[in-house]
C-alpha cells in the first residue's frame, strides 16, 4: 500500500511538473498536416503552405494563435542615472506600435525591458527575449555595451535587431546576420567631433576622459586618433569608473596638463558630474565636449549653471513632414514632454519600431489552420534588406553589414540653459 | 588555546592553517626546512613591495614630476575630505565589531538612509516659501537652521534604523555561530537597499544645497599661477566630522554609557555581573553608530550631490576597509584608517603613476598588505575577549 501511494505521488508530481513546463503558446515546430487538408486544397494553395516555409526555415516560425499578440522587444536602460534614454526611446516606440496597430488581425505590442545599459543587463534581457517565442524582432538595444553582449544570443535564435541608437563601430565591423542600426556610427561621430574641435573651436590641446564602456572608450579613441591626425595634441586620455559621484582626483590630474577642451566619451550620469566638478579642479576655462550620450534634459537639470557652453552631438535634423508633426503632437499629448528633450533618439525610436512592424507585415502570413506564421529567417532578411524606408528621422537603406544610416551628427551647445544648434562647419 | 588573550581572528586562523599544514605527514627534516622557508616569506614579500613602491615613487616624483604643487594640493584636499567621511562611517563599524564581534554589513545602507532623510528635508525646505513677497524659500533665508534640522533628522532616522536593525536582525542570533549574524547582516543590507529602491524609485536624487553651501564654490588659493579651490562643502564636512569624532570620543571615555560600552567590549559576562544592562548597552551602541552614519550620509549628499538606493554600498566597504586598516575595535584606529585610506585613494594613483581607474584596486591592495604585515591593523586591535 505504502509503495503504491509513493508511486502515485511521484506520478502526480511529475504530471504537475510537465503540465507547468509545457509552453503556453504553441511550439515553433511546423504543425502537423491538418486533417482538413484534402478538403481545403483550394484554400491551402491560396495561402502559402506553412509546412514548407517553416520546415525549410533554419530558425522556424513564430506561430500565433487567435488572440495572441505579436511582440517587438526593446532592451533599454529604464532605471538608473541614464534612464531618460530608455524611457524616451521606448515611449517613441510605443507610439509607433500603436500606429502600426495590427498585422492581419493580430495586434502588435512593445515589450520594453530594463537592461540597465550594461553588458550583463543586455545579455539577461536577450536571454529573456529568445525564450519568449512571441518576440519576432528587437528594436534595440539602446546602449552599445548592452547591444554587443546581446547580439550573439540573437544570432543563435534568429531574431533580427534594428537599433535606433547603438553607435559603436565594432557592432557592424565585423557585423552579424541579425544586427542593423539606423543611428550613425561613432566613427562618423568621433571624426566629426575631432574636426569640429580642431577647426571650429580652435582647440589645440585636447584632454579625453571616457567611462571604459564599449561606447565611451571606442568614441574617445576615435576622437583622439582623428585629433592627432588633424594636427592637434592629445594632452591626456584617462578613464573613470562609472557609478561614482566624485571625480575630482582625475580632473585634477587632467587639469595639470592645461587642456583647451575636455572631450567626454560616456553617458549623462557621469558627464553631468564631470561638468559640475570641472570648475573646482582648475578646468574652468576648458570646454566640455560631450557626445550623443550626454545630450538631454537630465544633463541640463543636473549641471544647471555649470553646463553653460557644453557641447554634445545629436542626430542630424530631419525634414519636418506631416507625419513628423503628427508624431510630435501625439508624443506631447501622451507623455507631456516634447520629443527630443529627454534624449536625441525619440524619432529614431519611433522609426525602429515602425520599420520592424512593417517588415513583420510583409513576411507574416496566415496559414491554412488560421494561425499567423512569422518565418524568422525571412524577418532577418527583411530587416537587412530595408530599402528606402522613409522614417521620421531620415530615409534608410540597409547595407550588407547592417548599417542603414550614413548621415553625420550635428552639434548642439548649451546656451541660457537650453540646447541650441551650435555653429556648423 | 589556554592563556592566549586578545589575538585577532585573522592571526588565529592563519596560524592554525600554517600549523595544520606543518603537522601533516611530512618528514621531520623537510618540515623544519619548510618552517624556516615560511618565516622568510613575510620579510621577503615586504622587501619586494617596499622596493617597488620606492622605485615607482622615485620615477614619478623625481624623474617625471608630471604634476605641479597646485595639483598635489587639490588631490590632498580631496583626499582629506574623503577621509573625513570614511572615518565617520568606519567608527560605526569599529564600535559594533568591538562589542559584538560581528561586521555590520548593513552599515553603509544606514548611511544611505540618513542621506535620503537629509534630501527630503532639504527638498521640503526648498519648496517652503517664506517672506512677504513669497519669492524666497526657507532653505535660503534660514540656511543654518535648515542644515541643523537636516542633520538632526538624518541622524535620528539613521539611529532608529540602526536600533531596529539590531533588534530584528541581530539580537535573536546572539547565541548562533559567528557566521550566522554576518549572513543576516548581508540580508538586512539587501533588504534596506531594495526597500528604498521600491519606496523612492531608483532614479538619482540631486541634493539641493542652500546657497551659502553651494557645491563647487569655495575659497581660492593661488598656487603656481593656478586657482586651487577649497570647497565650502568640503571644509564643512571635515570640520563636522572632526567635531562628531571628538564628541564620540568624549562619550566613550567620559560618560557612563561609554564606560558601559567599554566594559561590555572587554568582557560581557563580567560586565553583566557588575550590573551593566548588556542588551541596552548594545542597543545604545547601535543607535550611536547609526547616528554617526546618518551624519556621514547627509554630509555625503551635501558634498557629492547625488544619492540613490545603492549609494551606501561602496563607501560602506571602503569604510570597513579603513576600520580594519586602523585596527578593528579601536576608535582612534578607525579615524586614522579613514584619513589614511582617503588620502591614499586620492593621491595614490597620481603618486605611483598608474591609471586613476585603479584607485579602488590600490585601496584594497593596501588592505591586503596591512593584513599580511600587521594583521591587527595600524594601531592594533581592541576586541572583546569572548565571542558572541
Amino acid at each position: 500500500m505504502k509503495k503504491t501511494m509513493k508511486v502515485v505521488f511521484v506520478l502526480t508530481v511529475a504530471a504537475l511538473l510537465f503540465a507547468g513546463c509545457a509552453p503556453a503558446a504553441t511550439a515553433t515546430q511546423a504543425p502537423a498536416a491538418t486533417t482538413a487538408a484534402p478538403a481545403a486544397t483550394a484554400a491551402a494553395a491560396a495561402t502559402a503552405a506553412p509546412e514548407a516555409v517553416c520546415k525549410t526555415d533554419p530558425f522556424g516560425c513564430a506561430v500565433f494563435g487567435p488572440g495572441d499578440t505579436v511582440k517587438i522587444g526593446m532592451g533599454a536602460p529604464m532605471t538608473g542615472g541614464d534612464a531618460s534614454y530608455g524611457i524616451d526611446i521606448s515611449q517613441g516606440a510605443t507610439i509607433a506600435i500603436a500606429d502600426a496597430s495590427d498585422v492581419k488581425g493580430w495586434k502588435f505590442a512593445l515589450d520594453a525591458e530594463d537592461d540597465l545599459g550594461t553588458a550583463e543587463g543586455g545579455a539577461a534581457v536577450a536571454n529573456k527575449f529568445v525564450s519568449d517565442q512571441s518576440i519576432v524582432a528587437v528594436a534595440g538595444h539602446i546602449f552599445s555595451g548592452a547591444t554587443a553582449a546581446a547580439v550573439p544570443i540573437y544570432v543563435k535564435a534568429g531574431i533580427p535587431m534594428l537599433s535606433p541608437s547603438a553607435t559603436n563601430p565594432a557592432l557592424t565591423n565585423p557585423g552579424s546576420t541579425v544586427f542593423n542600426r539606423i543611428a550613425f556610427t561613432d566613427t562618423e561621430q568621433g571624426t566629426a567631433a575631432a574636426d569640429y574641435l580642431f577647426t571650429k573651436l580652435n582647440v589645440k590641446n585636447l584632454a579625453l576622459i571616457h567611462d571604459g564602456s564599449d561606447y565611451g572608450k571606442g568614441l574617445a579613441d576615435i576622437v583622439a586618433a582623428q585629433f592627432t591626425k588633424d594636427g592637434g595634441t592629445v594632452a591626456v586620455e584617462q578613464a573613470i569608473t562609472p557609478g561614482e559621484t566624485d571625480y575630482t582626483a582625475v580632473l585634477s590630474a587632467v587639469s595639470s596638463k592645461k587642456p583647451d577642451a575636455l572631450f567626454f566619451g560616456g553617458y549623462t550620469a557621469e558627464g553631468a558630474i564631470i561638468c559640475n566638478q570641472m570648475k573646482q579642479t582648475g578646468l574652468d576655462k576648458a570646454i566640455f565636449f560631450g557626445d550623443d550620450g550626454t545630450y538631454g534634459a537630465d544633463f541640463l537639470t543636473r549641471t544647471g549653471a555649470n553646463g553653460e557652453g557644453a557641447y554634445a552631438s545629436i542626430a542630424p535634423a530631419s525634414p519636418d513632414t506631416a507625419a513628423k508633426d503628427a508624431f510630435n503632437t501625439a508624443y506631447q499629448t501622451q507623455f507631456g514632454k516634447a520629443p527630443g528633450t529627454l534624449s536625441p533618439y525619440t524619432w529614431a525610436g519611433y522609426d525602429a519600431a515602425a520599420a520592424l512592424a512593417s517588415v513583420v507585415k510583409t513576411v507574416a502570413f496566415v496559414g491554412s489552420d488560421g494561425k499567423l506564421y512569422v518565418p524568422r529567417s525571412a524577418m532577418v532578411d527583411g530587416v537587412r534588406h530595408l530599402t528606402n524606408y522613409v522614417g521620421l528621422s531620415g530615409t534608410f537603406t540597409c547595407q550588407s553589414n547592417g548599417e542603414c544610416n550614413t548621415a553625420a551628427p550635428q552639434f548642439v551647445v548649451v546656451k541660457a540653459g537650453a540646447w541650441v544648434p551650435a555653429a556648423q562647419q | 588555546m589556554v592563556g592566549e588573550k586578545h589575538h585577532s581572528p585573522t592571526t588565529f586562523l592563519v596560524r592554525k592553517a600554517v600549523i595544520a599544514t606543518m603537522t601533516a605527514d611530512i618528514p621531520l627534516g623537510l618540515k623544519k626546512k619548510g618552517l624556516q622557508l615560511l618565516q622568510l616569506v613575510r620579510p621577503l614579500l615586504g622587501g619586494i613591495v617596499g622596493l617597488f613602491l620606492v622605485y615607482r615613487l622615485y620615477v614619478v616624483l623625481i624623474v617625471e614630476h608630471p604634476y605641479g604643487p597646485d595639483t598635489w594640493t587639490r588631490l590632498l584636499i580631496a583626499g582629506i575630505i574623503l577621509g573625513g567621511v570614511y572615518s565617520l562611517i568606519a567608527i560605526g563599524y569599529t564600535l559594533v565589531y568591538g562589542i559584538l564581534f560581528m561586521i555590520n554589513f548593513a552599515h553603509g545602507d544606514v548611511m544611505m538612509i540618513g542621506a535620503f532623510s537629509g534630501y527630503f528635508i532639504f527638498e521640503a525646505f526648498n519648496a517652503l516659501k517664506v517672506g512677504l513677497d513669497g519669492k524666497s524659500n526657507f532653505l535660503n533665508s534660514q540656511p543654518i537652521i535648515s542644515i541643523i534640522i537636516a542633520f538632526i533628522v538624518g541622524m535620528t532616522v539613521a539611529a532608529l534604523t540602526g536600533y531596529f536593525l539590531e533588534k530584528i536582525a541581530y539580537r535573536p542570533l546572539r547565541k548562533a555561530p559567528r557566521l550566522v549574524p554576518l549572513i543576516s547582516a548581508i540580508g538586512a543590507s539587501i533588504f534596506l537597499e531594495n526597500a528604498v529602491e521600491l519606496l523612492f524609485s531608483p532614479q538619482l536624487r540631486n541634493y539641493t544645497n542652500p546657497d551659502i553651501l553651494r557645491r563647487g564654490a569655495g575659497w581660492t588659493l593661488v598656487i603656481n599661477h593656478s586657482n586651487v579651490i577649497i570647497p565650502y562643502t568640503g571644509v564643512f564636512s571635515f570640520v563636522l566630522s572632526a567635531v562628531l569624532l571628538v564628541i564620540l570620543y568624549t562619550i566613550v571615555r567620559k560618560t557612563r554609557l561609554g564606560r558601559a560600552m567599554r566594559a561590555v567590549a572587554l568582557d560581557k559576562k563580567t560586565a553583566a555581573l557588575m550590573g551593566v544592562d548588556v542588551d541596552q548597552t548594545i542597543s545604545q551602541t547601535f543607535i550611536l553608530s547609526g547616528a554617526l552614519a546618518g551624519a556621514a550620509g547627509v554630509m555625503y549628499g551635501i558634498h557629492n550631490g547625488l544619492v540613490y538606493y545603492y549609494t551606501g554600498f561602496i563607501p560602506g566597504i571602503k569604510a570597513f576597509t579603513a576600520a580594519v586598516l586602523g585596527g578593528i575595535g579601536n576608535i582612534p584606529g578607525a579615524m586614522l584608517g579613514g584619513m589614511f585610506l582617503g588620502v591614499i585613494e586620492s593621491m595614490g594613483p597620481a603618486a605611483l603613476g598608474i591609471d586613476f581607474q585603479l584607485k579602488d584596486v590600490l585601496a584594497f591592495v593596501i588592505l591586503i598588505l596591512v593584513l599580511i604585515f600587521k594583521p591587527s591593523g595600524l594601531l592594533g586591535e581592541s576586541l572583546a575577549e569572548e565571542k558572541v
